[in-house]
């Protein structure tokens, strides 16, 4: 018997599994994802066909981009750059192979036994495995821990087909499409669109809302939205998908924005209107297993489900679908398995959009502050006046610092530039232990870094910015 | 090894407690059986003691901060190596201490570094950084901790000039005990759901002081204790009570619940707040009994060694102000009890009696009660049995 038993070997899965086989209980991870060789691939959606394979062909792509003519203000000028996508996919899924394969060894390190089959909550605090063939057994523990993610939601309007993919398909094309439609102007439709673009492809995003990144901070979505624009990516707010029809080498789509309905055509298009739990055959009616009013599996602070002993984490359940959320998760039950008090701090959960600049942020931005009744101060400071991303050639963007108007606690940080993912996380460090944005002003940065729009941000919001002229008091 | 130190486990009766003092700060060493930390109840502070020589290696839960029962409030390290795994158990006598007032927070300078603009401003104010609630990691005073501990100083809203003091006039907030607010709760819910007043009389206290004076050294001689006002005050009462039954009942809901006993507190004043031990089943005590009864308790409310139990219930209470020198007062009453009797202090006074002006030793009596369930007829025949016998120590005994 084991003491607990992960459903899922994602990123919330798996960690949940080492977790606790660190804390001392015997523990499997069940995983339904298979290689030819009948053995289970850990590491979900994340590693397989998620955060890890997009970002290495972002990565291709931007050096495939900047070669291609991007280089002559650096003085350098390439006569002639050839594109071999076959071998960017092989480095893609490359990477993905020794990631994934890592965690077994991870998994034989910390004595997780790894189960290859779909596992199923049953009642009594029972896991029923089906293997491939069919064959199923029952398998008791006393933790059950549900992390099977979401897969990309369907719509009607876009049955998925060979032309019409999900993100999954948009990180396998065999060529690069000419025209690329891209519904959904989320995070993944953004970087898959980004992606094409550099490659090659004419990518238009139609997206349904009338707002651009309408989580975002307002003026990283302003900019942004110039940004993206400028760099090839044709965005069409406000406009709905209302059907598509597969012809045999390219889609055509009706879509019905304020100006009536259009139609458009692409080689290829990918819907990325968002994901959705895996719920389905993940846990029986008598298992004790609830789902909460919107589809999830219903957990509370601790990611506890009405079952007693049967936890659920990652993107199974409620917040956001992210890969770090659900690995902290994960962290959390299995200390509290093992009697610990781990507590997850979900007001600091860091959002990150890969494009390029990259957009980041952590906390609350303006609205979320104006909508509860705080008053905050802001401070802001520009890459542009960074001497280090001049250098670099990434001056677009800005950091925003949002503080406490009496306190002076950060409440929100909120980057689009370079590295603005590493420079949300440095902020967000500070956050954890309640600083101040004179904290970090008081708090020496390298020179020169990118990371000083931080520190001179954290500065401007009480007008001590040095690098950049001031509000007038 | 390190062994959870846990809050001691409750009553039933108490929901919470808490964090009033850690005697023993992280890393100080420390004897089996010593006090390392106090949990205050509304009704008591709990001791938890060392299970055995070692350390406390783990502070969990701060000053402050609400505990459950047999909750675990930090980890304790043996000091030498035949570590067993065992809890540390709450010390059997459950005590009240004296206030912790000036709570310290535990290695709040030292261990955890503060930020960076948390320090300047504790510096550029002068603050003592102990004072300051500490909100972050570890324990760590933010900026956002002294800019409150700031406001929250000057009793002022925030604006600019928070920082400065408003004036050289100091004001000090200290934030309630338990204890204290338990007993402020009580007060006003009793104000605000009861039907309370008062009926007064006095009594002439000379026939008792006659008795106390003839008798009084034999009396402690023979029992061992001072023959003092208060035994003759419960035994008029249980008298009283017994004729009235309706006095030592209780409301409860749309109930009215008559008590087939006679439990008397007797309200004792210590430096912690008011405390009322019960004496339980008054009515089958003689006095010398409930004369050492009362002693023992006034001892151990004054040592603050009431336990829980000895608090709990009563159906009656006698208050006395007289040991401050109230001449007259209005007593509250003690929820759910129907009502509450007052003693004050005894002076001469000129009274008439049989026709001639006499200087007689004279005490005020009060009794307050819940208008809900007594009218006025009950309440002061009670007053008035209870003021009978005092005059008439004969009837006591014969229980008129």
């Amino acid at each position: 018997m084991y003491d607990v038993i992960v459903i899922g070997g994602g990123p919330a899965g798996y960690v949940a599994a080492i977790r606790s086989a660190q804390l001392g209980l015997k523990t499997a991870c069940v995983e339904e994802f298979i290689d030819d060789s009948g053995n289970a691939v850990f590491g979900g959606t994340c590693l397989n066909v998620g955060c890890i394979p997009s970002k290495a062909l972002l990565d291709s792509s931007h050096r495939y981009y900047e070669a291609s003519g991007h280089l002559n203000t650096h003085g350098i000028n390439i006569e002639k750059v050839e594109l071999d996508l076959s071998a960017m996919m092989d480095r893609k899924n490359g990477i993905v192979k020794k990631l994934t394969g890592g965690i077994g060894g991870l998994f034989a390190a910390n004595k997780v036994t790894p189960i290859s089959g779909r596992g199923k909550v049953v009642a009594g605090n029972n896991v029923e495995i089906t293997k491939e063939d069919g064959s199923s057994e029952v398998v008791n523990a006393k933790n059950i821990i549900i992390a099977t993610g979401s897969s990309p939601i369907e719509i009607s309007a876009a049955e998925f087909n060979n032309n019409i993919v999900d993100s999954t398909g948009a990180l396998e094309f065999t060529e690069v499409p000419k025209t690329l439609g891209v519904i959904g102007a989320g995070v993944i439709g953004l970087e898959l669109g980004s992606v094409w673009a550099r490659l090659g492809s004419k990518v238009t995003v139609v997206e349904a809302m009338d707002d651009f990144l309408f989580m975002a901070d307002k003026e990283i979505a302003k900019d942004s939205l110039k940004e993206f624009k400028k760099q090839g990516l044709d965005i069409k707010l406000g406009s709905r998908l209302t059907s598509s029809k597969n012809l045999k080498k390219s889609v055509k789509i009706s879509y019905e924005s304020s100006s009536g309905t259009e139609e458009m055509e692409f080689d290829k298009l990918v819907v990325a209107v968002g994901r959705k739990p895996n719920i389905e055959n993940v846990f029986s009616e008598d298992s004790g297993v609830h789902l909460d009013d919107r589809g999830f599996i219903s957990v509370d602070n601790h990611c506890q489900t009405n079952a007693s002993n049967v936890w659920a984490i990652g993107d199974v359940v409620r917040g956001p679908m992210l890969a770090h959320k659900g690995s902290e998760e994960g962290i959390m039950v299995a200390e509290r398995i093992a009697g610990k008090h781990a507590e997850m701090n979900y007001d600091l959960v860091p959002s990150v959009i890969y494009t390029h600049p990259e957009i980041a942020w952590v906390g609350k931005n303006e609205e979320e502050l104006n909508a509860e009744n705080i008053e905050y101060k802001v401070g802001k400071f520009p890459f542009a006046a960074s001497g280090r991303a001049l250098a670099v050639d990434q001056s677009t963007g800005f950091v925003k610092l949002i503080s406490d108007a009496t306190t002076d606690t950060i409440l929100g940080v909120h980057v689009f530039g370079p590295s603005a993912a590493e420079i949300v996380q440095q902020a967000l460090i500070s956050m954890e232990f309640g600083a101040s944005s004179e904290d970090l002003g008081l708090t020496i940065f390298s020179h020169p870094t990118v990371s000083e729009a931080l520190h001179e941000a954290a500065l401007a919001v009480n007008n001590e910015a040095i690098h950049i002229g001031n509000k007038r008091k | 090894m390190a062994i959870e130190i846990k809050s001691p486990t409750f009553p039933e009766s108490i929901a919470d407690g808490t964090v009033a003092n850690w005697v023993k700060k992280e890393g100080e060493s420390v004897g089996q059986d010593e006090v390392i930390a106090e949990i205050e109840t509304d009704k008591v502070v709990l001791e938890v003691v060392a299970p055995s020589n070692g350390f406390v290696s783990k502070i969990l839960k701060n000053e402050g901060d609400i505990v459950n029962s047999a909750e675990i409030i930090g980890e304790f390290s043996e000091s030498d190596s035949d570590s067993k795994s065992e809890i540390v158990e709450e010390k059997k006598d459950e005590v009240i201490d004296k206030a912790p007032l000036t709570a310290k927070a535990p290695s709040k300078s030292s261990a955890n570094k503060n930020g960076p603009a948390a320090n300047k401003l504790i510096s550029e104010n002068n603050l003592d950084v102990e004072s300051i609630k500490a909100s972050g990691k570890d324990n760590r005073v933010t900026k956002a901790d002294v800019v409150n501990h700031l406001i929250k100083d000057q009793g002022a809203s925030s604006s600019e000039s928070s920082t400065k003091p408003l004036s050289n006039r100091p004001e000090k907030r200290v934030s309630m005990t338990r204890l204290r607010s338990t007993i402020a709760k009580r007060l006003v819910n009793v104000q605000q759901e009861t039907a309370m007043l008062t009926t007064f009389n006095e009594v002439d206290m000379m026939p008792i002081k006659e008795l106390r004076s003839k008798y009084g050294q034999e009396f402690e001689k023979q029992h061992g204790v001072k023959l003092g006002f208060m035994g003759f005050f419960v035994i008029a009462a249980v008298q009283a009570l017994k004729k009235s039954p309706i006095v030592n009942a209780s409301i409860d809901g749309n109930d009215v619940v008559y008590h087939g006993y006679q439990d008397i507190g007797v309200a004792v004043s210590t430096e912690r707040g008011l405390v009322v031990p019960v004496i339980k089943d008054a009515d089958t005590k003689s006095l010398p009994e409930l004369e050492k009864s009362i002693l023992e308790y006034s001892e151990k409310a004054r040592d603050g060694k009431l336990s829980i139990d000895e608090m709990q219930g009563g159906t009656f209470t006698i208050s006395n102000g007289g040991v401050f020198g109230s001449l007259l007062s209005t007593p509250i009453l003690n929820a759910p009890q129907t009502a509450i009797l007052g003693m004050h202090t005894i002076q001469e006074r000129p009274v008439a009696i049989n026709g001639e002006v006499v200087i007689r030793p004279m005490m005020y009596l009060a009794m307050s009660y819940d208008h809900r369930l007594l009218d006025g007829k009950e309440a002061v025949r009670f007053l008035v049995s209870i003021k009978e016998q005092l005059e008439s120590p004969e009837r006591l005994l014969l229980n008129l």
